[in-house]
């Protein structure tokens, strides 16, 4: 698949799943929108994994909860690239995966929710607000939300994460509608675990143990796993894919 | 590679054998192609074939009562409605390459457009100017006393355009209609359909056939076009200005000349229907008429001027629309441009860009191109080929002033808005020479009967004979009962 002359934008692409996502993207040979919100040093190497690989790619420091940043981080996108062809919401609110040290649902403050909320959903709301416009102005775009599966298939519940990615998929479902007939798709892709990553850093082996045997494809999944269904998500191979969720965790949820 | 071959023209009193048939190709090469066959004709030739056809409608058609004829038009067009008849076939294989129009436009047009002419519409179609139609047939009582009756002209001459496939149908039916005898000019573009109309025509009612004659020559042949309107009482052209000025300098004063000129159209859609329920199938409605036959026609949108003040705002309804134009382009891609129409498109779409207050949406491939205008608001021509025009206006009842200075050109205009706007828009539009006005997606497939132009079809084409009350009166005084 070749990206050249694309503009990609991808939030919370410092590391993970995000800087797998903006490497591969620059790859292809897309230009390419390194957003991150705290550590300058990981976005750099992003950045120079990115051109590396042939790409040219910007990191670009904002707050995507927020809507001015939001809206920064667009402008500074398109006065780089002259356009946004796709917007990956993957930034998050800080999240410690550890199935020891959960919060067991009396435990929860409704804060706790909110900030979730405001982490996946405030920030995609934000985001597509914010983009959308000139993808308008070809009446052409992708749009694909990061969130997880377990939605589907809680192997940890951890409640107010899971719920707030929940809601992601709600959104992505109302927004293709809305924004189908414009002639912009949007899609969920819900990864599995995936490791190493910086927020699943302490899940113990057992409990990566007991995720892999229950898997069909019997591993765990990596970074650039995820890579590749959002490229998909974002290229003309999927022209009439709009409103789905892609689960990516090696056949753990089937739907 | 498979190429057909097929004559154009039907030379009623001339010997086949005699005339020199020239080859002409349709198609690309290496694709599917079809080799015409065209005449090779002389100006006496064209006599020839006018008295034949003329002898022929006097011996038949103008004895008949205008139900045969129905009829057998009627039986005719559904056996063109049938898809496994072999002509029908051939439509729908060949129309295809002769005008690059993609197929499944050209079948569902075609049935779309065909059942229009089955006997319920034609009876409409002659009611329309003919509150009796006996009066084709014989005196009839006039309201202001005394009896009238119509005679269609000896010979009708038409010279077509080849811009939508079938568009000769129209006046050959009404020639068929009104009695008279048809010599067609068919286009060199599309110079088919009415031959194989004719052969069909042949099969239901042969006598009926042979009062159509079909001809053709490469158009600008002032000679061939002067002995054609010589021979004819009344003649029909469809074209481009020039073309339609060139052909009325060759019509000579006794022969009355009624053309069909260069038209455009547009559409109106008011804030009512620009709520998020509405919006979305408003524009798929405009887009449609926008992809119908690739705004070829007269009635073919060039601008959607767009009300301000809707929930949706004229620029997101021009993305609307673009959308539909990219979903349309999927299910009926538009027919390979030439080279020239290629390059006036690129100019067309430099000088929308360039327009203050304009921005142009289009695909890389560029094959459809919307232009939003939230400042000029002139109805300006489209760049044709699926390029559409959207104009921001704060009220529709603006657009009315905006179209005057087009008064001559302009035709059909779509509206989208309540009932009251409807009628009041109407009768402002027809003021400046609106001549009709429709919804939304039927700007291409006017009703049967409409009044092509604002004119009428079949009242314009005869001369009404009338027995004044006192012929009447002073026959009494004759009558060999008469006291």
């Amino acid at each position: 698949m070749n990206f050249s002359g694309k503009s990609v934008l991808v939030t919370g692409a410092g590391r993970g799943i995000g800087s797998a996502i903006a490497q591969a993207f620059a790859r292809e040979g897309a230009n390419v929108g390194v957003n991150y919100l705290t550590n300058a040093e990981t976005a750099a190497a992003t950045v120079a994994a990115c051109e590396t690989n042939g790409g040219v790619a910007l990191a670009i420091c904002s707050d995507v909860t927020n809507k001015d940043g939001a809206t920064n981080l667009v402008s500074e996108t398109i006065e780089a690239f002259g356009k946004i062809d796709v917007l990956v919401n993957n930034a998050f609110r800080p999240y410690e995966f550890d199935p020891e040290r959960r919060k067991l649902h009396w435990d929860l403050d409704w804060q706790d929710y909110q900030s979730q909320f405001e982490g996946a959903v405030q920030a995609a709301h934000n985001m597509v607000q914010a983009a959308v416009p000139n993808m308008l102005t070809r009446a052409n775009g992708s749009i694909i939300n990061i969130a997880t599966d377990l939605i589907a298939r809680p192997v940890v519940p951890y409640h107010d994460y899971a719920t707030a990615k929940a809601a992601l998929v709600g959104f992505t479902r109302t927004l293709a509608a809305e924004l189908g007939p414009l002639g912009i798709r949007v899609n969920t892709v819900a990864p599995g675990l995936v490791y190493p990553t910086k927020a699943s850093e302490r899940v113990r082996e057992n409990i990566k143990e007991d995720i892999i045997s229950a898997t069909p494809l019997r591993r765990i999944a990596k970074p650039e796993d995820i890579a590749g269904p959002v490229l998909f998500l974002a290229s003309p191979w999927s022209a009439f894919i709009t409103g789905q969720t892609i689960y990516v965790d090696g056949g753990l949820v089937m739907e | 590679m498979t190429t057909d071959v097929e004559y154009v023209g039907r030379l009623h009193g001339l010997d086949p054998e005699r005339i020199h048939w020239e080859p002409r190709q349709y198609g690309g090469d290496g694709e599917k192609s079809l080799i015409a066959l065209t005449p090779n004709l002389q100006s006496a030739d064209l006599s020839i074939i006018a008295s034949k056809v003329r002898l022929n409608a006097r011996n038949s058609v103008k004895t008949w009562p205008v139900d045969r004829v129905l009829t057998a038009i009627d039986q005719t067009v559904a056996r063109l409605l049938d898809r496994s008849h072999p002509v029908r076939k051939k439509m729908e294989h060949l129309l295809p390459i002769v005008t690059g129009y993609d197929e499944e436009m050209v079948r569902i047009g075609l049935t779309g457009y065909l059942k229009t002419f089955r006997k319920p519409q034609l009876q409409r179609f002659i009611t329309e100017d003919f509150p009796n139609p006996g009066i084709l047939d014989k005196f009839q009582p006039l309201v202001k006393g005394g009896f009238g009756r119509a005679f269609g002209p000896d010979l009708l001459a038409h010279v077509w355009a080849g811009n939508v496939p079938g568009l000769p149908l129209w006046t050959l039916i009404a020639g068929l209609l009104v009695k008279a005898a048809s010599v067609g000019k068919v286009a060199t573009a599309e110079p088919f359909f009415a031959g194989w109309f004719h052969d069909v025509l042949a099969e239901t009612d042969p006598e009926l056939a042979k009062t159509i004659a079909l001809v053709w020559w490469q158009g600008g042949n002032t000679e061939l076009e002067a002995g054609l309107f010589r021979e004819a009482d009344v003649a029909l052209a469809y074209g481009g200005d020039t073309a339609i000025a060139a052909l009325a300098a060759q019509a000579p004063a006794s022969t009355r000349f009624l053309a069909h000129g260069h038209k455009i159209s547009f559409g109106l859609i008011g804030r009512e229907a620009l709520d998020p329920s509405r919006a979305s199938s408003t524009a798929r409605k405009a887009a449609y008429d926008v992809v119908r036959y690739d705004q070829q026609g007269c009635y073919s949108p060039h601008v959607f001027f767009v009300e301000k003040g809707g929930a949706i705002s004229p620029e997101t309804f021009g993305t609307y629309i673009a959308q539909s134009l990219a979903s349309y382009e999927e299910k009926f891609p538009r027919r390979p441009l030439s080279l020239a129409e290629a390059s006036s498109l690129v100019e067309w779409r430099m000088a929308e860009e360039t327009r203050l207050g304009g921005k142009v949406v289009e695909p890389c491939n560029g094959n459809w191109t919307v232009s939003i205008q939230l400042q000029d608001r002139a109805l300006r021509p489209s760049g044709l080929n699926r390029t559409i025009r959207i104009v921001a206006v704060d009220d529709l009842e603006e657009t009315p002033i905006l179209s005057k200075p087009y008064k001559t050109l302009i035709q059909t205009a779509a509206i989208s808005a309540t009932p009251e706007r409807l009628f009041n828009l109407a009768s402002m539009l027809g003021e400046v020479g609106v001549t009709r006005v429709t919804a939304l997606g039927d700007m291409t497939s006017p009703e049967a009967g409409w009044h092509h132009d604002g004119r009428f079809n079949l009242l314009d084409l005869v001369r009404i004979t009338e027995i004044e009350a006192r012929a009447e009166t002073a026959a009494e005084d004759l009558a060999s009962y008469a006291d």
